[in-house]
């Protein structure tokens, strides 16, 4: 995979948030969505270019060409209509893609470019003052995808310790958890039986269909819950999936957490394998 | 490594043309080739050695020790490394410089970093006139770069740039940013009369109400402008000696002009310290 960083600031924190917010709705999955974003932490005043709070956010897609469509669209649309704004890039070096470079044309004319330090931003006058946004941000290769299976008896039981799991993933930098709350409620395999689909219900996982697939499942298992890590790096979603991991299983069986799995999908999904007890050890 | 040093052995009489003096030149030359090295002195060649006494070894390093006026076009197309000039200068300092930083702990003639294309001249004292402008008949000036005056500059800074960027802490003279394309003037002390005249885009950041704005300009009301900010963060983050910069807040009053040209350009004036908020 391709990832992309981006840094969003705003006159206050919950400006950032609603920018980014914004920016990665409907963003949970490549599969439909074209890409996977989400929020990697809050930035300090002195961590922005700008000095005022900020949002970093991770962008990441299938490869370069996606980012390429997905990045301006979704800062135009989101963080340039949010009030107060600006965008910038998170990631320097690599191979670049446009973000200001597209944007600009909004400004119909009345756009201004600044090359400070090196780095080239768009001036774009608007109506809440100016949105400024950096012309580029960097691409970098990326992980996709590193993912766990909480089996808990029930579905409290299950949301309750991948909560606690995703809490601590969301401190580890480099990754995000982009699914709806970091987990994803109907974890897919690949293909299906409609040759129009490229992922579908993971049915040995079902609970509904023990008894009618070669189910994963025991007879205890009611729920099942899966966490989907992005990292720019091996080590960063080894990290995560140790720190989910724990975090699930201090919950224990007294309160209903049976078993942890991983979909590996015969191992054929990716380049990438994060074997569980090996990074637990 | 020990820079290399060049102390001035007399005063010169005459112009004396020192470009030949840059890390790019004097790379892969022993002492004795250097020493042997002509140097445009009025209207004669002149060995290097009849001048200047050599020391030191690092030719990405240079220093030039007792200079004066009569030396100019320091650092001509210099690409990389570093010039170091106690005392001053004359015209033509960093012209086509392209890379590398110049440092002049003195004052420094007109012209200077001309044509410019990157790199930092820093000038530990005044400037004169045409300071990042582009010589007669060229129809860019600096195309990059940052230029720093401690102190005040002449007339007519930033005529016709392009790009980059000229900080003076002191006072400019006037016609600052004269037909300016682009780029970024900020002046922190007074600048003279008719500054940004025939701009068509760029910006000139004034920290004191100028005596004189040409007509051509008309004001935008006072602003916060979201640029300052940026700028100003960037800028105090690029060290100590731009540390003032953190005192500046994002309000201003803009005008746009020049009208007789694009008018796409802008002369900002910063209201008061202390308004970051």
């Amino acid at each position: 995979m391709k990832a992309t960083r981006i840094i969003i600031t705003a006159m206050n924190l919950k400006w950032a948030h609603k920018a980014a917010n914004a920016l990665r709705g409907f963003a949970s999955s490549v599969i439909a969505c074209g890409c996977e974003a989400d929020i990697e932490r809050e930035l300090l005043p002195s961590e922005t270019p700008d000095g005022r709070p900020g949002i970093s956010l991770m962008i990441f897609a299938m490869s370069t060409k996606d980012l390429e469509k997905q990045v301006p669209t979704r800062v135009g649309q989101s963080v340039m209509t949010t009030a107060t704004t600006s965008c910038y890039a998170g990631i320097l070096d690599g191979k670049q893609i446009a973000m200001g470079k597209s944007l600009r044309f909004f400004g119909d004319g009345y756009q201004i470019s600044k090359v400070i330090n090196g780095r080239r931003f768009w001036r774009i006058p608007v109506m809440h003052g100016e949105f400024i946004c950096e012309d580029t941000t960097g691409v970098t290769n990326a992980i996709g995808g590193g993912n766990f299976l909480v089996l808990a008896k029930t579905a409290r039981h299950a949301l309750t310790a991948c909560e606690k799991a995703v809490d601590e993933i969301n401190k580890i930098p480099g990754v995000i958890t982009a699914f709806p709350g970091g987990m994803v409620g109907s974890g897919s395999k690949v293909g299906s039986k409609y040759d129009f689909l490229p992922a579908s219900t993971n049915e040995v996982y079902c609970p509904t269909l023990k008894g009618q697939v070669n189910s994963e499942l025991s007879e205890e298992i009611g729920s099942v819950l899966e966490i989907v890590i992005d990292g720019l790096d091996e080590e960063s979603i080894n990290e995560a999936m140790r720190v989910g991991i724990k975090a699930v299983c201090s919950f224990g069986p007294k309160k209903g957490i049976c078993r942890i799995s991983a979909g590996n999908y015969g191992g054929e999904l990716g380049p990438y394998h994060f074997h569980l007890r090996k990074i637990l050890k | 490594m020990n820079p290399l040093i060049f102390t001035l052995k007399i005063q010169p009489e005459f112009i004396l043309d020192v470009a030949q003096l840059t890390p790019d030149n004097l790379a892969g030359l022993n002492k004795t080739e250097i020493k042997s090295l002509k140097l445009p002195y009025g209207k004669n060649m002149v060995p290097l050695d009849t001048l200047f006494s050599v020391t030191g070894t690092d030719s990405n390093n240079i220093q030039i020790n007792r200079s004066c006026e009569k030396l100019v076009a320091v650092g001509r197309y210099m690409t990389h490394g570093t010039i170091n000039v106690n005392g001053n200068v004359g015209k033509i300092l960093g012209s086509y410089l392209h890379g590398g930083t110049i440092t002049i702990n003195g004052n420094a003639g007109s012209w200077v970093g001309n044509n410019m294309s990157g790199g930092r001249i820093d000038i530990n004292g005044n400037a004169g006139d045409h300071v990042g402008a582009g010589k007669p008949g060229d129809t860019f000036g600096m195309t990059d770069g940052i230029i720093k005056i401690t102190g005040s500059a002449g007339d007519r800074v930033g005529d016709r740039m392009r790009r980059g960027m000229i900080i003076i802490y002191g006072k400019a003279g006037d016609y600052c940013g004269s037909r300016m394309h682009a780029g970024t003037i900020i002046v922190l002390d007074k600048a003279g009369k008719n500054s940004g005249a025939g701009m068509r885009r760029g910006t000139i950041i004034l920290a004191k109400k100028p005596s004189h704005i040409a007509a051509t300009f008309k004001s935008n009301g006072n602003l916060k402008i979201q640029f300052l900010r940026l700028l100003f963060t960037q800028l105090s983050n690029m060290g100590n000696e731009f540390s003032i910069f953190k005192e500046f807040g994002p309000e201003a009053h803009r005008l746009s002009g020049d009208l007789a040209r694009n008018g796409k350009g802008e002369i900002l004036i910063l209201h008061t310290l202390n308004l970051r908020n």
